[in-house]
């Protein structure tokens, strides 16, 4: 019990929001508008998953914001050229790994520090593409939303795949032993060396992975809509950072999983809408999202304070 | 070797035509518009109607500018044709006070300046060419909103974000034309999207789930538009709920051909840039004096002047009869 405590007391936080909208503001659980919520939230799901083992091996990637619209214009495009859909998420899958690993050299090859590298990247890849798209939206052909299906269906596919990798990442870290490795790196990467991992390659392969993600999250996200903006996924890192941190993987690395950070990000995520339901004016959204943060970050500190004692 | 002699002798000849053309247009005033980048559909439509103007008038119409928004290229640029010697220089200003000192210095070797789109600080130009006030555009969102619900019912209100200068401006504008004008229309709520289109479609859904009422949402930023347009669409309510705002035609096609949105509003662009050459080359002819309160332009007949801005006139609204003719 004590052990999970600080997942507990997010999934508590979340459940008296959802309470608290059941008995003043039923509406909200009208399946439609609440599935096509859930749906939006799905890509942010899968960046978070990616998110989450970043800051477990003690670093940190503010770039997947522009990864996330490097990505998406770029299956957008591919899209508009009427490449084979089935073609179309592997190639953002692609792209995302590629600037994963750029990501990654820098970090583990030399051993720079990722707050720094990914700052760069987010940078440079968010004028880039200002550069090149001046803005411009991308149209997709008609087949693209929803993949071919019907827009329910569409919508639980995404829904479905976002949660299955959540459920597979989520026991693959608890019972594999590359998920063990994520752990040991972050804890400490001295030890985890002596006994016979490999530090730096696994950070490496974190960041592909993390990219990898972003980049089938922009292709899901791409599926909602007939159109792409490219300024898509512009604030994303700080989403999916405070998801995980309220969610309770110490940013100091080696603690936390994914059902925390899930249950942080239906936490925040449910913010706004609620605000709208309840006919509170939406200046209150970014204050009580930090105040939840904030709230976290105390708690943790408190959590970690009492462990040395 | 005789071919080596040929092309020479091409190149010296194309050199020489060159160079009368040149010196011949000499005797044509030369007006320089400078977009914010000139890659954009938006101001490549400005060019359209700034080269209609430019046949119209006989006069030679330059175009350039960074291919995105840079400041410092604009000022590069300026620089270039100030030691080109062209007699007019049409500006949208990336940067208000960043822009201003190049122009100054044109003004002071004799070029006459104008902006659009964007203005400079006003001493560094003579004349603003004004697409739209805040209260012009503001009215047109509002009016139209009207038209669709038949002046009655909720509406939502979508913005950039809650505390955006212009957005804020135009917010002002809509609430007073709406106590004033139409006391049967109710604003419910007014969420902002920070110019994301999907967070647009996040808000908007919930918009309609929290207001079963809701008969029109009105998105202020271009973004906004789209998004609203697909939570409308995904939940199944077209026509139930109508969508109007602030936007390029490009980005609204689709919806608006299917329905779902009614109205996109904004100026024509191709008139702005026709109306920017005229106003440049009243200017060096010498028949715009400041003080002057009103401008003939060719075909778009006469427009009004407010103090030192021209003023384009209403907003244009798209809808499904028009908009296929805009290709921005």
């Amino acid at each position: 019990m004590s052990r999970h405590f600080r997942e507990l007391s997010v999934a508590a936080a979340l459940a008296a929001v959802l309470v608290a909208l059941a008995i003043f503001a039923p509406a909200f659980f009208q399946p439609q508008p609440l599935l096509s919520l859930v749906t939006r939230e799905a890509p942010t799901l899968v960046v978070a998953c990616g998110m989450t083992l970043v800051i477990i091996c003690r670093q940190i990637d503010i770039s997947v914001g522009s990864q996330f619209s490097v990505c998406s214009v770029c299956a957008g495009l591919l899209a508009a050229m009427n490449w084979p859909l089935a073609l179309v998420p592997p190639a953002a899958i692609a792209t995302g790994a590629l600037l994963g690993a750029v990501n990654g050299v820098l970090i583990a090859g030399l051993r720079l520090p990722s707050i720094v590298v990914t700052l760069a990247m987010m940078v440079t890849l968010r004028q880039g593409l200002n550069m090149v798209r001046q803005g411009e939206f991308v149209n997709l052909p008609d087949r693209v939303q929803w993949f071919g299906l019907s827009q329910v269906d569409g919508q639980w596919a995404l829904v479905f795949t976002a949660l299955l990798l959540l459920v597979v990442l989520g026991l693959a870290m608890r019972h594999l032993a590359a998920g063990r490795f994520v752990y040991a790196i972050g804890s400490d990467a001295e030890a985890a060396r002596l006994s016979g991992i490999r530090p730096q390659l696994g950070t490496f392969l974190v960041f592909v992975f993390m990219g990898g993600l972003t980049g089938l999250a922009a292709a899901m996200n791409m599926m909602q809509s007939p159109q792409v903006q490219p300024l898509a996924g512009s604030g994303l890192e700080l989403k999916v950072i405070a998801a995980v941190v309220v969610g309770g993987v110490a940013i100091s690395g080696g603690r936390g999983n994914l059902w925390g950070a899930f249950t942080g990000l239906l936490l925040l995520a449910c913010i706004a809408p609620a605000l709208t339901h309840l006919h509170i004016e939406s200046y209150w959204e970014k204050a009580i999202q930090g105040a939840i943060i904030l709230l976290a970050v105390v708690a943790d500190s408190v959590r970690s304070r009492n462990e040395i004692r | 070797m005789k071919s080596l002699l040929l092309r020479l002798c091409v190149a010296a000849g194309i050199l020489f035509a060159g160079l009368t053309t040149a010196f011949a247009a000499d005797s044509k005033l030369i007006v320089a518009l400078l977009p914010k980048s000139k890659g954009n559909a938006y101001f490549i439509s400005c060019k359209a109607g700034a080269e209609r103007a430019a046949k119209e008038l006989g006069i030679q119409l330059l175009f350039d500018g960074p291919t995105d928004s840079n400041a410092a290229k604009q000022n590069e640029i300026v620089e270039n044709w100030i030691t080109l010697g062209v007699d007019v220089i049409a500006v949208a200003a990336e940067n208000r006070e960043g822009i201003s000192t190049a122009l100054r210095k044109a003004q002071k070797q004799g070029i006459k300046v104008v902006t659009y789109d964007a203005d400079s600080m006003p001493d560094a130009r003579s004349f603003f060419v004004n697409q739209a006030t805040p209260q012009g555009i503001s009215h047109a969102l509002m009016d139209e909103a009207a038209r669709l619900t038949g002046e009655t019912g909720e509406f939502a209100m979508i913005t950039a974000s809650l505390t955006a200068a212009n957005q804020r401006e135009w917010q002002k504008y809509i609430e007073a034309r709406l106590k004033e004008k139409y006391p049967k229309m109710k604003l419910v709520a007014v969420r902002p999207c920070d110019d994301l289109k999907d967070k647009a479609q996040s808000e908007a859904t919930a918009l309609m789930s929290a207001n079963p009422n809701l008969k029109l949402i009105m998105a202020i930023c271009s973004p906004g538009v789209p998004g609203a347009a697909e939570a409308v669409k995904q939940a199944g309510k077209t026509g139930k709920v109508k969508v109007v705002g602030l936007g390029l035609p490009s980005e609204n096609r689709r919806y608006v051909k299917e329905g779902v949105t009614d109205s996109v509003i904004l100026w024509k662009t191709e008139d702005l840039g026709y109306l920017t050459v005229y106003a440049g080359v009243a200017l060096a002819k010498g028949e715009l004096k400041s003080g002057a309160k009103s401008l003939k332009a060719g075909l778009l007949g006469t427009f009004a002047i407010q103090g030192d801005n021209i003023l384009l006139g209403k907003p244009f609204i798209f809808n499904k009869d028009n908009i296929d003719q805009f290709n921005f």
